[in-house]
Parts: C-alpha cells; sequence; structure tokens
C-alpha cells in the first residue's frame, strides 16, 4: 500500500472525509499513479535514510530522522560536478592528500557517478544497535 | 517542478510554527536577485553560466518529494517539498 492510500485510509477511519469522498480520492490517485503489472519490480524513485536514537543522557526520549530524497535529485546533483572547475579540482586532492586521503577527484567523472546512482537500487543498509538504529534504503 | 515547500518546527514549549512556501511565486519574485547572484558566482569561479543555470533548475525540477524530518525529544523541524 502506498503513502497517499495509507493517507486517505486513515483520514476514512478519522471520519474526516465520507467513503465517497475516499473512493473517489482513490480512484483519482490511480488514474495518477496506476498500479505496477504483477512480476515486474518497480523501479525505487527515493533513497530513504531512518535513523532512531534512544537519547539517554537527556532524558528527553528519543532522536528521530527520517530523510527522503529522490534519486533524480542526486542525479542532477551529480550532473553539477561536471561544473566545477579543474582548478578547484587540483586544489581540493591537495588538501585529501594532506589530510591522508589520497584520492584523484579529476578521475571521478559524472558518468561513474550516474552508474553509481543507478546501482543504488540494490542497496540496502541496516545497522541494529542497542541504543539506536539506522536504515538506508532504496523504495 | 515542485509546488509548495511546507515548512514545520515544534519549539520545546510544544508549539508549531509552520510555513508554507509557494515555489513559483517565491521563485518569479526572487528571479533578478538569484539570476545576478548565479552570473556573479559563475564569473567569479568561472563557471559556465548556462551549465550553472541548467544545473540548478535540474536540481529544482528533481527537488518534488524530498522529506527531511528530524525530532530530538520535544523539538522536531519537518520539511517536505511538494
Amino acid at each position: 500500500m502506498n503513502e497517499h492510500r495509507r493517507q486517505i485510509l486513515e483520514m476514512l477511519a478519522e471520519g474526516k472525509v465520507t467513503a465517497e469522498e475516499a473512493e473517489r480520492l482513490i480512484d483519482a490517485l490511480d488514474r495518477q499513479h496506476p498500479e505496477p503489472v504483477p512480476g515486474t519490480k518497480p523501479r525505487p524513485k527515493f533513497l530513504r535514510v531512518l535513523v532512531v536514537a534512544d537519547d539517554g543522557t537527556s532524558g528527553d526520549g528519543s532522536s528521530r530522522i527520517n530523510i527522503r530524497v529522490p534519486l533524480q535529485l542526486l542525479r542532477a546533483g551529480v550532473r553539477l560536478t561536471a561544473l566545477v572547475p579543474p582548478p578547484a579540482l587540483a586544489k581540493a586532492n591537495t588538501e585529501l592528500a594532506r589530510a591522508g586521503w589520497p584520492i584523484d577527484l579529476t578521475q571521478l567523472k559524472p558518468q561513474h557517478l550516474d552508474d553509481l546512482i543507478e546501482h543504488l537500487d540494490d542497496l540496502t543498509v541496516d545497522v541494529d544497535d542497542p541504543g539506536s538504529t539506522v536504515k538506508v534504503f532504496c523504495e | 517542478m515542485p509546488r509548495l515547500v511546507t515548512y514545520r518546527q515544534r519549539r520545546s514549549n510544544g508549539r508549531w510554527l509552520r510555513l508554507y512556501v509557494p515555489v513559483l511565486p517565491v521563485l518569479l519574485v526572487l528571479s533578478p536577485l538569484l539570476l545576478l547572484a548565479v552570473l556573479v558566482a559563475c564569473v567569479i569561479y568561472r563557471v559556465s553560466p548556462v551549465g550553472a543555470l541548467r544545473g540548478a533548475g535540474q536540481l529544482l525540477w528533481a527537488s518534488s518529494g524530498a522529506r527531511f524530518e528530524i525530532t530530538q525529544g520535544r523539538t522536531a523541524v519537518l520539511v517536505h517539498v511538494i
């Protein structure tokens, strides 16, 4: 069940909309985003980062981070790297080498980063710690 | 293209601050200033203005659907791009 559908059902449960209105909304949603054909894996659109940490020190309860970034936004950001002038990359290389990270950023081409984002679809990071949980995945 | 950016902030006293920013009107109002800032930055950093504007446009176009929610104790900041 997608998020919009769940929101409509929640509104129905809370009595904010009538059953007829909810049906109309769901119909409109289906027209806008048709259900995928069974058997085909839909392409993820978002990179999701969820962090829940119990902050026992302050006594204020837990900290929660929920970030959803469109993969398209990552691709657009990667294309911006093509605008970075070579002298800036050379300076960054020097600073990285000085900090003990001998990475040559001039070898990093936008198409490589594009490929990287293309394969983020399969990425799932799941960290379970007694005090915190971190999940990174595409949806 | 995103239509609305919603910013919600829950303060430590539990009260919510809500801001709804319509993207297109704000962009239209600020466009002369933004254009000037981009052009000046491009000249200073020797970057192609056309490429920079295209890149910024692509970023804006692709930002629809982004969501950032950070909650700590009683305070929270939620930013949605719709």
